[in-house]
């Protein structure tokens, strides 16, 4: 009896540092999880730097993943279309917490039928908006392992400075741009969040999500734009075919500048947040001045 | 059909020519807005930069700052180390319809408690705009008139 308590007594120290398992959908979400819970979890990004969110379905083997995962973590905002699998496959035993749900949103007209509005599901493109997401995944944390509170709280505290120093850092930059040349053209419209933030206006190539398809009409009025507004120079994306924006570029001749990152983390400097935000903002200034 | 054939001719030149005036209006293509051959550029539009206004600037602290700075699309317009609390300059900067942000940076001792700023900012228009920051020992931030 002695040695079985012992022997059980032995194992607790050993369950105690099991990591945290937590099934990501967002590159973000898997930064702020890694961050936040540093040793203490073990982080599964489903979908990874570059891979574009808006066409990506999970494989039996992340269903498996999520099925076996504590806590998963979705950008929300209806990025995720797959979201009723995972409810399904992780039933009542992991928590399922829709990130960008517990924020509010940006609206604009659909696309496909402009009398209704659609939410710009792009959240990360504001600071302010990643600051509440690394608060609500530290809270889920402490709320699965409450013994590591203050390992998850500081490693929060840390990640939040850095946030800020962020911030700080691109309002200096955006302050070196005269707010009237702050007229961004992307392929598709992801960056309502920074464009709020930062006093841009946005002029869209496709609708929310990568796959939309402009018309001609549409293509038509971003020239007339363009044109009209002084544009300076027009944003590709990291994952984007761009074919339309060399069109734009025959019609206007406006340059074609570096690309942003709209869909999440990338490759090399930009696999940071921090790394992909200051790419975006230094690339967008520098065309744009 | 009457007449003689040169005034029938002449009657049928005529309406096409009155036919052709609004075909053509509708179906020439503008110089600027042709599609180029592939490969090929027009020239870029020129941003119409804004014109330069008089401005008057005010700063007013709770402490006297050793040291402060205006910057305007990254340019220092203003600084100054006199250790006022009260402190004004008429600059000419370009003003567009949107407004201007301004970076503004002040140090001070740092034996000195929370200090605040304040800007107010007199546009072309004569409007005034008053913005506030605040801070211990330094206060750096991007302030944005109207």
């Amino acid at each position: 009896m002695r040695t079985l308590v012992c022997a059980l007594l032995a194992t607790l120290p050993l369950a105690a540092a099991e990591p945290i398992r937590v099934s990501s959908f967002s590159t973000v979400l898997t930064e702020i999880a890694q961050q936040v819970g540093g040793p203490r979890v073990a982080v599964t990004g489903h979908v990874k730097p570059g891979v574009d969110p808006h066409e990506f379905e999970p494989k039996p083997g992340d269903i498996k993943t999520v099925a076996d995962a504590q806590l998963i973590l979705l950008s929300a905002k209806h990025m995720e279309g797959y979201v009723g699998k995972l409810k399904e496959a992780t039933g009542a035993r992991g928590r399922l917490v829709e990130v960008g749900n517990e924020f509010s949103s940006l609206k604009m007209p659909d696309e496909k039928d402009p009398s209704r509005t659609v939410e710009d599901p792009h959240w990360w493109h504001s600071v302010a908006n990643v600051e509440k997401a690394a608060k609500i995944v530290r809270d889920e944390l402490i709320e699965l392992s409450p013994a590591d509170k203050e390992l998850f709280t500081d490693n929060a505290a840390k990640y939040l400075a850095r946030l800020e120093t962020l911030q700080k850092w691109a309002k200096a930059k955006i302050a070196e741009l005269p707010r009237d040349q702050r007229k961004l053209v992307t392929s598709h419209d992801a960056f309502q969040y920074f464009a709020h933030e930062n006093g841009f206006t946005i002029y869209a190539i496709e609708g929310i999500s990568s796959a939309d398809q402009p018309s001609s009409k549409k293509v038509g009025d971003i020239i007339a734009a363009i044109r009209s507004q002084h544009v300076k120079a027009i944003f590709p994306e990291s994952i984007e075919n761009p074919k339309v924006l060399t069109e734009i570029t025959r019609e206007t001749g406006v340059k074609v500048a570096g690309n942003l990152y709209a869909d999440g983390l990338g490759e090399g400097n930009a696999s940071t947040y921090e790394g992909m935000y200051k790419h975006n903002v230094s690339t967008i200034v520098e065309a744009l001045k | 059909m009457r007449g003689s054939p040169l005034v029938r001719a002449f009657i049928a030149f005529l309406a096409i020519l009155a036919l052709g005036w609004p075909l053509w209006r509708l179906t020439a293509v503008d110089e600027a807005t042709k599609t180029a051959a592939p490969g090929a550029t027009t020239e870029a539009p020129a941003a119409a930069a804004a014109p330069v206004r008089e401005i008057k600037l005010q700063v007013t602290f709770t402490t006297p700052p050793k040291s402060f700075s205006i910057r305007h699309l990254g340019r220092e317009v203003w600084s100054d180390k006199n250790g006022k609390t009260e402190a004004e300059k008429t600059l000419q900067l370009p003003y567009p319809k949107e407004g201007v942000e301004l970076q503004f940076a002040a140090d001070f001792p740092e034996v000195a408690p929370l200090a605040a700023a304040r800007l107010v900012l007199t546009d072309p228009q004569g409007d005034d705009h008053e913005k506030s920051c605040w801070g211990t020992r330094r206060i750096e931030e991007v302030v944005a008139f109207p």
